[in-house]
């Protein structure tokens, strides 16, 4: 990459500063709306509306931290905080190593590379809503082809979307058929090691599982990490699979969102996103709901943090000190 | 220059708050009561509704009869759309001019939020008699005085059984005590050899079909709040009774052989309806099933009898509820709303007629006594639960159906035996409902 | 944006040079072990589609049973799904919500990304943070506020809620095309401007060309986001059906529409079409973009 040597005027030539400061503007100028109108402000508005109870019928009225104070007595919001820590944790342990195994096998193939590697990374491409619906139906309890599959060795199957124990193992199946995307990264990542790397570790007498660990995984190790903080992300936003397994496993008649199924089985598939659309949305308790949407903020923002930091350090390597 | 930037943004968002909190929210809705459309104004009523397939059919049906009355209105019916969909469409100004729930769980939240107006100015000025209406179906379409909505037919819920079933196993008359279902359920029990259940005679799983708590607490005699309108879930005995039935049923199929056959029954309203298909034997149902067996199951051979209470001098309590009208906040036309609430609430003819068309209970005394109501067997029942005076509704809370979630969850997590104490349990929920009640400041 | 950073995959990559080729028979071995790995890999990926495939095409008494081959082959169920709901309307719906939100991206989004890689100018860094944070930021956060203010301009119940914010500002996009634009180097552009071409031409007539497979990428992921979007349409057009878009309308089908298990698969089936489609047709855009979201973030 080369060094980013910008346009900037010499100094002192006031009226070309001027100028390039009005194009810079006119640049950026909608992208700058944009963000102050769909972030800045809803952001803030978010923290302020916390303080309220707000109905969208009626005014807000002021109700201190009340908000919060109800999240220390919600057993819902235990629940649902329970279970997105638990996405967090599997999902993103799951999904790496998952991409991580699939990338390591493609990259040894020596035919066949283009067909499978579009197979695996089709099914990232479906919309989540018709992932869920497929997975709901091969992993169907009466006759579906996994059952019939475990029938032949004499094992019951779970019942999946039925079952408290098994809804998350079971959106965590729908989200490792998707993670095409992260394993094209980790793929992209292990064929960039270079080869003379592995050639050396030959000469040294490793064979294949010692390369592929003390060469292949130290190498792509800032991909990982990516790919771990990409996973969490994904957890703390888990929504669509989590609605659409709740009230296909519940086998109701109107399904869209209904706070009958959120949840089902069990609350077992209530995240907080989906929890936080319940109360602010089904039950339009909008400042509760932003009391949690705050809380999601923080989190989300810790996190955030840690990226850009993995990404300044990586930028700072690549582009040979503080370009910009 | 970044500091500027930065106290720019801020300015910008802080204004941007302020403007979005003043904007003209609130108004309120109006206590006045708004004029019945003139003989000659053009105008459309869209009608929400959670009806569908032939009861969406029939229904439309009932409301074009409004046009006997009012030729120049034209009426647009949308089947499908739940509560929340109201709701949704209430906030968001998508409001149609009438809103009829399936249920009565939000009437709470309806009436004390504004999302439905005030009826009360309407009835007035139009000397409307309310005593028309049965005591408890009145009840459960206001809420501390503020009448929000009226009632469109209204559902009665007692005992359906199989009858070829329960003679195959020896039991005669239909149970009218808990302990009395408890034999049935056993006895009518079927299983495959590796344990798998085939039939069940009475499934206890709390959320499933009509099994909710609202419909079961009347016949376990289990009151929603004490005097002081605080929840009373640990101190009505009714609620440990009802657990305790549930669970010794769900012990006696066995939690997870329960769960399995559970999953792979078809779904409340569909020709798969485990009793359509005999896979149940006893359940708990609404009048309304006695249409759907007709229409999707005509092979089966049931009877109706009122549901079995807890204690025997309480046989004949039923549970009702029903389907209500109401003008939401927002709506284009409130006073042809109004007019088109009218005719379905007490125009006798158009309330026979669908009540035969949908298998639902008249909700007014008139319509309740026509000779042009169909009552056969299995309806007979139903329509003399509904004459008597032991007929109780919903509990009505301003929290929406957020308690009796609460209530289904318990007893879901119960049955599954992970909660050790079941008085603490009760007593958790209890709390955690005076807490979703005094954060709602309602 | 649900899928924030993964969405994209690098040129596909090239399979690396093969040192070891024709050696022992362990090497044989483990050629075939790798193969008959990968393949069975790509088989696992590939099983629940065709279970998919299989049961639309399924006469309806059948589908619900544990056969995993039809008795007879019912084409006509792909055809008949549009009858029994309104997909037409969904899939106009989903096309414009889709079409006009990419469009908004790329207007909005290219002159943004251009001025965070080819401009210099304070504030720059904590500029592009800022897309970086809006980037990873849950949807569900900011919704609250945004409803509100939506439902008092009247257009809660339309899908402008959704598309609008394109025209202005897409964080995932920007900082994309600001990955792809960092690769054009400098020295075209600062030869633009020694030739005396205005910032704008320099964009429209240099950049943009030399961008042209990122912005691709770009565009495809935006369609496909939008197309794939659930929490959208469902926050905005939750209860105004004839707003809705196939993906919203698909999460509610098993139930409302359509009991038969075939019809609902079909559905299923057809929803995931286009991504298909799109991919066969650009196929080194995707991979491209993908890596450029990961390796070279």
């Amino acid at each position: 990459m080369t060094t980013t040597l910008g346009a900037r005027p010499a100094p002192g030539r006031g009226r070309a500063r001027a100028r390039h400061r009005l194009t810079v503007l006119a640049f950026t100028a909608p992208a700058v709306l944009g963000f102050v109108l769909f972030f800045g402000y809803p952001l803030v508005a978010t923290v302020v509306f916390s303080f309220t109870r707000y109905d969208l019928i009626n005014p807000p009225e002021l109700t201190g931290l009340a908000n919060y104070e109800f999240m220390f007595k919600d057993p819902l919001l235990v629940k649902a905080i329970t279970n997105t820590l638990w996405f967090v944790v599997v999902l993103t342990l799951a999904r790496t190593a998952f991409a991580l195994g699939v990338a390591s096998v493609i990259a040894r193939l020596k035919s066949g590379v283009g067909l499978i590697r579009t197979l695996c990374y089709l099914p990232s491409l479906a919309p989540p809503v018709a992932a869920t619906l497929v997975f709901f139906m091969v992993l169907r309890p009466n006759g579906g082809p996994v059952d019939s599959f475990l029938g032949w060795f004499g094992v019951d199957s779970p019942l999946w979307f039925s079952d408290p124990a098994w809804a998350k193992p079971g959106i965590t199946a729908i989200m490792l058929w998707i993670s095409g995307d992260l394993m094209i990264i980790i793929l992209a990542a292990i064929l960039d090691v270079p080869q003379e790397q592995y050639e050396a570790a030959e000469l040294d007498g490793a064979g294949p599982v010692r390369r592929w660990w003390h060469v292949t995984l130290p190498t792509i190790s800032p991909v990982l990490l990516f790919g771990v903080v990409n996973s969490v992300i994904l957890a703390l936003q888990l929504f669509t699979q989590a609605v659409v397994a709740g009230s296909a496993g519940s086998g109701a008649a109107d399904a869209t969102g209904s706070t009958k199924y959120l949840g089902f089985p069990d609350n077992s598939t209530l995240t907080f996103p989906v929890y936080l659309y319940a109360q602010g949305f089904r039950y339009f308790d909008m400042g509760y709901a932003a009391a949690m949407a705050t809380l999601l903020f923080v989190i989300s923002f810790g996190v955030t943090i840690l990226l850009v930091q993995r990404m300044r350090k990586n930028s700072s390597a690549e582009e040979g000190g503080p370009g910009a | 220059m970044r500091k500027h930037t930065r106290a720019a943004l801020l300015c910008v968002t802080a204004a941007l708050t302020l403007t979005a909190c003043a904007a003209g929210k609130g108004g309120g809705s109006t206590s006045e009561a708004a004029a019945a459309p003139g003989q000659d104004d053009k105008l459309t009523l869209t009608v929400w509704s959670n009806f569908s397939d032939r009861e969406y059919g029939e229904v439309t049906k009932a409301l074009k009869t409004f046009n006997q009355k009012f030729p120049n209105i034209e009426i647009k019916h949308e089947g499908s759309q739940d509560d929340d969909k109201i709701t949704a469409g209430i906030r968001s100004g998508n409001t149609p001019d009438v809103a009829l729930s399936f249920t009565t769980d939000n009437i709470g939240q309806f009436c004390s939020s504004g999302a439905f107006q005030p009826l009360k100015a309407y009835i007035d000025r139009d000397k409307v008699d309310m005593d028309q209406i049965n005591p408890a179906v009145r009840e459960y379409t206001e809420y501390k005085g503020n009448r929000c909505a009226m009632p469109m037919l209204t559902d009665v819920y007692a005992m359906y059984y199989n009858e070829d079933m329960l003679a195959a196993a020896g039991i005669t008359a239909p149970p009218k005590t808990m302990d009395e279902l408890y034999d049935a359920a056993v006895k009518a029990t079927k299983r495959a050899p590796n344990g798998d259940i085939e039939v069940a005679g009475y499934l206890p799983t709390m959320g499933f079909y009509a099994n909710r708590p609202t419909i079961l607490a009347p016949y376990f005699d289990a009151a929603w709040e004490t005097a002081d309108g605080k929840s009373a879930l640990a101190t009505s005995p009714g609620w440990t009774e009802m657990m305790t039935f549930q669970k010794k049923l769900v012990d006696f199929y066995g939690h997870d052989a329960l769960e399995r056959f559970r999953a792979g029954l078809g779904q409340e309203y569909s020709a798969d309806h485990a009793f359509h298909q005999g896979k149940i034997a006893i359940m708990v149902d609404g009048e309304y099933r006695t249409a759907f067996l007709k229409a999707q199951a005509p092979q089966v051979r049931f009877r109706t009898a009122p549901f079995p209470t807890l204690k025997a001098d309480q046989y004949g309590t039923a549970f009702t509820t029903g389907t209500i009208m109401g003008i939401p906040k927002g709506a284009k036309n409130p006073g042809a709303a109004w007019e088109l609430i009218k005719h379905l609430s007490f125009d006798t003819d158009t309330i026979v007629g669908l009540a035969n068309a949908i298998k639902n209970v008249p909700s007014t005394k008139a319509a309740l006594e026509s000779p042009k109501l169909e009552v056969d067997e299995a309806f007979k029942t139903f329509v003399d639960l509904a004459r008597s005076d032991k007929l109780k509704g919903n509990p009505v809370t301003p929290i929406g159906d957020a308690h009796i979630k609460a209530v289904t969850d318990f007893s879901v997590s119960y049955q599954s035996g992970q909660v050790p104490d079941l008085a603490a349990g009760l007593k958790g929920v209890d709390q955690n409902i005076d807490d979703q009640i005094a954060k709602s400041g309602k | 944006m649900t899928a924030t950073l993964t969405k994209p995959p690098s040129d596909i990559p090239t399979e690396p040079e093969n040192p070891r080729r024709g050696r022992t028979k362990g090497a044989f071995l483990h050629w075939v072990a790798t193969h008959a790995l990968g393949l069975a890999l790509g088989l696992m990926f590939a099983t629940p589609v065709v279970f998919v495939f299989l049961t639309a095409v399924m006469p309806d008494d059948q589908a619900f049973t544990s056969d995993l081959w039809p008795r007879e082959w019912h084409w006509e169920n792909f055809v008949e799904v549009f009858d029994q709901a309104p997909l037409f309307r969904y899939l106009v719906n989903s096309l414009t919500y889709s079409l006009l939100a990419t469009g908004g991206m790329l207007l909005s989004s290219i002159p943004a990304a251009y001025a965070l890689a080819k401009l210099r100018w304070r504030g720059r860094n904590l500029a592009f943070l800022l897309v970086i944070g809006a980037m990873m930021l849950p949807p569900q956060v900011v919704a609250v506020p945004l409803y509100d203010t939506w439902s008092s301009l009247g257009l809660t119940g339309t899908l402008w809620p959704l598309i609008v914010p394109y025209f202005l500002f897409d964080a995932f996009s920007i900082f994309l095309l600001r990955q792809f634009m960092l690769t054009i180097p400098q020295s075209y552009v600062d030869a633009a401007r020694v030739d005396g071409c205005s910032e704008f031409q320099a964009m429209v007539r240099i950049v943009v060309p030399m961008a042209k497979p990122g912005i691709a990428a770009t565009a495809l992921f935006c369609f496909l986001f939008t197309w794939n979007d659930y929490f959208g349409p469902l926050l905005y057009t939750g209860e105004v059906k004839d707003q809705w878009t196939l993906s919203l309308a698909l999460a509610t089908f098993k139930g409302m529409h359509i009991v038969q298990w075939n019809s609902s698969m079909a559905v299923t089936f057809l929803t995931m079409v286009p991504a298909v489609v799109l991919f066969v047709f650009a196929q080194k855009s995707f991979v491209k973009g993908i890596t450029f979201t990961g390796v070279k973030g």
